[in-house]
């Protein structure tokens, strides 16, 4: 059992996260073009700092508590771990703007879209919005404030 | 010499907050979710990391000569925190930026400019 150890840590992350899609609505996992997308260029960044930092002796893997299978010449749980993590991130932060909205839909009955008003102080523009999780759609958030500017020009 | 590991730590976040200011320019800094987000990430990075970096059972070594030595909670290498930082924070902006526009078409981020 030792050697999956690293593994199991790594399952436990993915166990304790996994709820937050179908119970809680985050869409990610839903999101699968996005979700690659978002990862491909997130594991090339962190896996060549990863053999950069194993090549210079930065840090290293026990080889009792890792199951041994090298990918490109680092374990493959440390590959494992550049989803893992990023996909814990992701699906609380999916929650995390989805919240407001799923108590926005109780407070205020069927969903209408809104249009968004260009240069509102507040930023409540969006209030039945669904398809978009931005962060301008986080009224009920504190320090909503700081997020009304939301995204620049684009 | 500084320790490469405790340098790149401190870089990689900054690294990552110029690519936003520079070229993704999400606004996501800006934001609570985000540092909720993070919050929430880092607080449960404590125990995974606690446990891969356990000096009775070490998953993960590090060269003493290339850390601070500076260690909390337990034993885990306060770099990591600037590494998770890092990972995360590109990871919640990349998804950002590849925000599906509103209602499947596109021009929803020119709407709003």
């Amino acid at each position: 059992m030792d050697s999956l150890r690293y593994l199991l840590i790594l399952a436990a992350c993915v166990a304790v996260t996994l709820p937050l899609e179908p119970v809680l609505g985050a869409r990610v996992y839903r999101q699968p073009r996005r979700l690659l997308a978002t990862l491909v260029p997130v594991v090339a960044v962190f896996v060549t700092w990863d053999l950069i930092a194993t090549a210079r002796g930065h840090w290293w893997f026990s080889q009792r508590y890792t199951t041994g299978v090298t990918v490109a010449g680092l374990p493959w749980e440390e590959w494992l771990f550049f989803l893992v993590v990023p996909l814990c991130a992701l699906l609380t932060f999916e929650v995390l703007g989805r919240g407001p909205q799923l108590l926005r839909r109780v407070r205020n009955g069927p969903r209408h879209r809104g249009e968004p008003v260009p240069g509102q102080p507040t930023g409540v523009a969006h209030p039945g919005e669904s398809a978009r999780l931005g962060p301008q759609e986080t009224p009920s958030a504190p320090g909503r404030q700081a997020a009304t500017g939301g995204r620049h020009g684009g | 010499m500084a320790a490469e590991y405790t340098v790149a730590a401190v870089a990689a976040p900054v690294a990552v907050l110029a690519l936003e200011l520079a070229v993704l320019r999400t606004g996501l800094l800006r934001t609570a979710r985000y540092w909720l987000t993070v919050a929430i990430s880092l607080a449960f990075m404590v125990p995974v990391d606690g446990w891969l970096t356990r000096p009775d059972a070490t998953v993960v070594h590090y060269a003493e000569e290339q850390i601070s030595g500076i260690r909390a909670p337990w034993h885990i290498p306060v770099e990591d925190y600037g590494f998770g930082l890092a990972l995360i924070t590109l990871t919640l902006l990349l998804w950002q930026r590849l925000r599906p526009a509103d209602g499947g078409g596109d021009g929803g981020e020119a709407r709003d400019a």
